[in-house]
């Protein structure tokens, strides 16, 4: 016989059989490829805006100076511009140039919610030499402008600005903006546009660049520098000449300075919101798995379909192995083109999400300078990677099924099959269930950036999804009887025998809604958890009738203060009974930043109280004014006791400018306004130890019969560069930015839940069609199409009845682990658990009614379909 | 060509095949007739492969059907054995001309070999106006031709039908059996029809009788 040289023939199957299909019929293949194109989005939307928010963070100088190769920072409070003589001194001949730089903020405005400015000041008269030392051509951009350095020389009023803030507020040079500094208003006059360049880092929106000692007057800094960043001459000796620089500048800084690359003080910063980003990721994770269940699901009916044509393929002589490939080849093909899409649609959907990612990490962590999510090509591949492996791992089930589609004589004999076998038994639900309490409270894993991973957690969670989701399969019989009983009407009654012998199929579409309301519903008890601690902290926490800050507190990167003559100025004003004050410095301990702060409470019945984790012997106001010898005592708050494993008793030295000092742990208290940790001690220890008189933040206690609103606004007459709010409004901003901080959260949720239901219909077509002979003498027999879909509905509702049951129990599960595993082990925070009653019940009645209402249509349009037998 | 000896399947405790002994011989027209339930779907079954016996031996041209793996079983029923269906079984997504080229193009004939065919098998039957219809432009007549030539396509030693006239109405059954009996002798095509209609005997040379598992009878 003659034989040509063709392609095999799963090549065959899939170009006559599926690929005509997909013509014939182009919706089914086009809404899968847009479900998983709408996975793969989220995905990578979610991975390059949290790329775009880590690369947005920012030393602000690398857009002005290019990038240095080296920085020194004081482990804590200022570097003293007179160091510098004994620095030059101990560099010597070495070939590098410092570059002094004050680094501080302003506010834009008046307000908590002022947008900030970022404010920099270099030594004008050494920028030039930026020029030289850079290896590109473009030099320094303000360098370029020489004709406006020496009118500006020390003054603290002139400014350059960023083109792009120039051309958002239509200023140009010579244009006056005003700024809030040290709670005072401010006049500056703009001498210079920063000029964007493409082969710089993008110029931060709101930078404000000064020459140095104008920078140090305007804020209240003479003499002090936040850093000094060192920069080599390019050549070949640049490795050397940086070796030695390092080695020098080491030496000098002894336990005073920290010497870091650029590299490592990103890394540093930005590994403080690992979790946060991590957290998102599994979100988006979370998302593209429901979406491969979506085309699990769809494949599946697919094939049911088709199961006559794949019989008559097997009568033909086809192998199972070669049906397998070509249903595989459907599933490569539909994660090829779906992920595709999704790469193009997720950099869109980046660009809308990076607004809000960066809003909450700027919020919480750190600035970045981010406003869009540039593509990435890495990120981009991995998306389309696991895009189309999900696709295949989806399809890779509907293909073994169609592979074991008996011919067509066995057909006839209407064999069901289909679902996962793992469903069907009880036995591995159990194990699974084991596995899960054996690994959930395993310790985090810790990766070399020092973030941690509650790995133990997320596979307890898995474990925990898995087996509930085999055992929900046990519900099927409850529901049966409650279907038919009762003088039951006939549709129910065929309804309810769906569930006495029930197959995969009706495990698979179960186990499907039963993931995903579970999944929701355990993030809805973070979140109430969350919000009920929260609320609890806020109202103990929060007992003062009046909050001061500077302008632009809000922001986690503001270094805006109260100077000391104008908070003082402010408890001189009538009406003031106490008050308490705060003030936090930003120090450098155990190669992470936290926060050391100084506090002074009142003594009155009123005063601040801490939430305890573990409390100390003495709560009182003035506790930790009592030294122990050279040992200072201090609270220390529960992020930091995780982060820096120190627990009560325990001493160590925290770096202060005055050297360092020991302190010892007397109580752990519960703070969710950060993670990086604080070490609480007497503002009259740090006071002095950092010669400092300014407040971060100021409490005031108004007396008796003060209307707050009245003084509040007299308050604000007269010092209108701070910020000023009651007791009620700073409870709503927390709330709010709480809120703002989980809307990702919730849309991502929202998309899993969405998908979830839609995969219920998949599975209803999947039963029905299955059924199709069943249902053409169902109408024999005098069944109308609308009681056939409401025969659907009710089994839709029997699925949902088990998806929302078995979701409930997955969803205690899983709050249980996401509070006191994940969040514990990811944030050190620990959360009152709660679970949002009324918000499950909304959930479960939503789901069980558009999951009756999905398998209601989608009885009625099948009832109309015509069976194997009338289609021949 | 085709020798079956002491062939017995059960299912569980129900026995379908009871110790079934018949052979044909090549081009030999076979009616395999007996009520529901006789066992003669299951027999057909076996011989093609899909189903396997509990013991007893099927030959095709000397070699064993019950020794094969389950590929060398697909390729058996790709290259040597055919079947045809009361419900025709065409796939929906494939032209008239397609479906009868298609098994050919699973066994990798070269593309000149296989148009030569299709036309030659689409003349055969009696649809060259219809070639690029889709099936469900077909009669239910017209659907059991383009069965019947797909059957033949690959040039197969023996054709399973059943009940290949149980779909179509009286004067249709007459004229496909008509087809049958002259492609059968135009191939030298052994053909074992399963049916309960006395009807199609008229094309057969030997009608073998089943009841209860057992052959009851087998007349010339």
């Amino acid at each position: 016989m003659m034989k040509s040289d063709q392609s095999g023939p799963h090549s065959l199957i899939w170009t006559k059989v599926i690929w005509r299909q997909w013509c014939r019929e182009p919706k089914v293949p086009a809404v899968l490829i847009l479900i998983l194109a709408l996975g793969v989005a989220v995905f990578l939307a979610v991975r390059l805006a949290n790329r775009a928010a880590v690369t947005g963070f920012s030393l602000f100088t690398e857009s002005i100076s290019g990038d240095s190769d080296l920085l020194v920072r004081p482990r804590a409070g200022s570097f003293p511009e007179s160091d510098l003589m004994s620095l030059r001194e101990k560099m010597g001949a070495t070939p590098a140039t410092l570059f002094p730089i004050l680094d501080t903020t302003a506010a834009a405005g008046p307000g908590a919610e002022a947008e900030i400015f970022r404010i920099i000041g270099t030594d004008f008269v050494a920028l030039p030499n930026a020029v030289y030392l850079s290896d590109d051509e473009t030099g320094s951009p303000i360098a370029a402008q020489t004709d406006g350095f020496s009118g500006m020389l020390g003054k603290p009023d002139q400014v350059f600005i960023s083109r792009v803030f120039a051309d958002e507020s239509g200023k140009d040079t010579g244009d006056k903006l005003q700024i809030y500094v040290e709670g005072r208003q401010k006049e500056l006059t703009i001498s210079g546009i920063v000029e964007s360049d493409p082969l710089r880092p993008q110029v931060p929106r709101r930078l404000l660049v000064f020459d140095l000692p104008g920078a140090q007057k305007l804020t209240g800094n003479e003499g002090l520098l936040s850093r000094l960043e060192v920069k080599i001459p390019p050549g070949p000796d640049f490795q050397n000449n940086l070796q030695l620089a390092r080695e020098k500048l080491t030496e000098w800084a002894g336990d005073r300075f920290v010497v870091e690359t650029p590299g490592q003080r990103k890394d540093s910063a930005t590994r403080m919101s690992a979790a946060f980003r991590l957290n998102l990721t599994i979100l988006s994770t979370l998302a593209l798995i429901v979406g491969a269940y979506l085309i699990l699901q769809a494949m599946e009916a697919a094939v049911i379909r088709r199961r006559s044509e794949i019989a008559i393929l097997r009568c033909l002589g086809v192998t199972p192995g070669e049906i397998q490939k070509a249903w595989l080849m459907e599933s490569l093909v539909l994660g090829l083109l779906g992920s595709a899409l999704g790469v193009m649609l997720g950099v869109f959907l980046a660009q809308g999400m990076v607004g809000a990612i960066a809003s909450t990490v700027n919020t919480l962590y750190y600035e970045t300078t981010s406003r869009s999510a540039a593509f990435d090509p890495v990120e981009a591949g991995f998306a389309f990677l696991f895009g189309v492996v999900i696709s295949l791992l989806a399809g890779s089930l509907p293909a073994r099924e169609a592979a074991n589609t008996p011919a067509a004589h066995a057909v006839a004999t209407g064999i069901r099959g289909g679902g996962l076998k793992l469903l069907q038994h009880p036995l591995p639900g159990w194990v699974f269930l084991l596995l899960g309490l054996l690994v959930v409270k395993l310790p985090p894993f810790v990766t070399s950036q020092g973030s941690t991973i509650p790995v133990g957690g997320y596979a307890g969670a898995l474990f925990f999804l898995l087996g509930i989701s085999i055992l929900a399969g046990h519900l099927f019989c409850l529901i049966a009887r409650m279907l038919a009983a009762g003088n039951a009407l006939p549709e129910r009654v065929y309804a309810s025998s769906q569930f006495r012998l029930p197959g995969g199929r009706h495990r698979l579409a179960a186990a499907g809604l039963l993931a995903a309301f579970g999944m929701s519903a355990a993030m809805g008890i973070l979140v109430a958890s969350f919000e009920t601690t929260l609320n609890s902290w806020i109202r103990q926490m929060l007992k003062a009738d009046v909050y001061v800050a500077a302008a632009g507190a809000q922001s986690a990167i503001s270094e805006n203060k109260i100077p000391g003559e104008v908070w003082k100025e402010i408890l001189a004003t009538p009406g003031i009974e106490a008050a308490d004050r705060l003030r936090r410095y930003s120090i450098h301990f155990e190669g992470k930043d936290t926060w050391l702060a100084g506090s002074e409470y009142n003594n009155s019945e009123r005063r601040l109280q801490l939430i305890w984790i573990k409390a100390p012997e003495n709560t009182a106001a003035d506790a930790l004014t009592v030294r122990e010898g050279d040992t200072y005592p201090a609270w220390v708050s529960e992020s930091f006791s995780r982060v820096f494993q120190r627990s009560l008793n325990d001493r160590f030295p925290v770096p202060t400018p005055d050297g360092p000092k020991s302190v010892v742990v007397k109580g752990i208290y519960a703070d969710y306004g950060s993670e990086r940790g604080t070490v609480l001690l007497s503002r009259r220890f740090t006071s002095q130890w950092y010669e400092d008189d300014a407040l971060n933040n100021l409490a005031l206690y108004l007396q008796e019969g003060i209307d707050e609103e009245t003084w509040l606004a007299d308050f604000q007459n007269k010092f209108p560069g701070l910020v000023a709010r009651t007791n009620r409004t700073l409870r709503e901003d927390a709330l709010r930015l709480f809120r703002q901080t989980f809307s990702v959260t919730y849309a991502l949720e929202g998309i899993a839940i969405i998908i979830a239901v839609a995969g219920l219909g998949l599975a209803m077509v999947g039963l029905l069609l299955e059924r199709r002979e069943e249902l053409s003498t169902l109408k024999e027999i005098g069944m109308t199409r609308r009681r056939i879909a409401a025969a659907a509905m009710w089994e839709g509702l029997g699925l949902s009845i088990a998806g929302v049951v078995g979701g409930l129990l997955l969803s205690l599960i899983l709050g249980w682990i996401l509070v006191y595993v994940v969040n514990r082990q990811s944030f050190g925070w620990t959360l009152n658990f709660t679970v949002p009653w009324l918000t499950i019940a909304a959930l479960s009645c939503a789901m069980l009614a558009t999951g009756s209402a999905v398998a209601w249509f989608t009885g009625y349009r099948i009832a109309n379909l015509k069976s194997d037998l009338e289609e021949e | 060509m085709l020798a079956i000896t002491d062939l017995s399947k059960s299912y569980g405790e129900n026995s379908v095949l009871r110790e079934v002994s018949f052979s044909m011989t090549t081009g030999e027209r076979v009616a395999l007739m007996g009520p529901s339930g006789s066992g003669k779907s299951t027999l057909l079954n076996c011989i093609s492969g899909i189903d396997r016996p509990n013991s007893g031996s099927i030959e095709l041209n000397g070699q064993s059907i019950g020794g094969m793996d389950e590929r060398q079983l697909c390729e058996l029923r790709r290259d040597s054995i055919s079947t045809i269906f009361q419900f025709f079984h065409l796939l929906p997504t494939l032209t008239m001309r397609e479906n009868i080229e298609f098994p050919m193009q699973l066994i990798r004939l070269a593309e000149k070999e296989r148009k030569k065919r299709v036309d030659e098998l689409i003349h055969e039957v009696q649809l060259d106006h219809r070639a690029d219809a889709m099936p469900d432009e077909l009669s239910g007549g017209e659907r059991q031709r383009v069965a019947i030539a797909r059957a033949l396509a690959t040039r197969p030693v023996l054709i399973l039908a059943d009940e290949p006239t149980g779909n179509l109405d009286t004067t249709t059954g007459e004229s496909i059996l008509d087809l049958l009996e002259t492609v059968s002798g135009r191939y030298q095509t052994a053909m074992l029809l399963v049916t309960h209609s006395k009807r199609v005997t008229r094309i057969c040379q030997r009608t073998v009788s089943m009841k209860d598992g057992r052959i009851v009878d087998d007349e010339k």
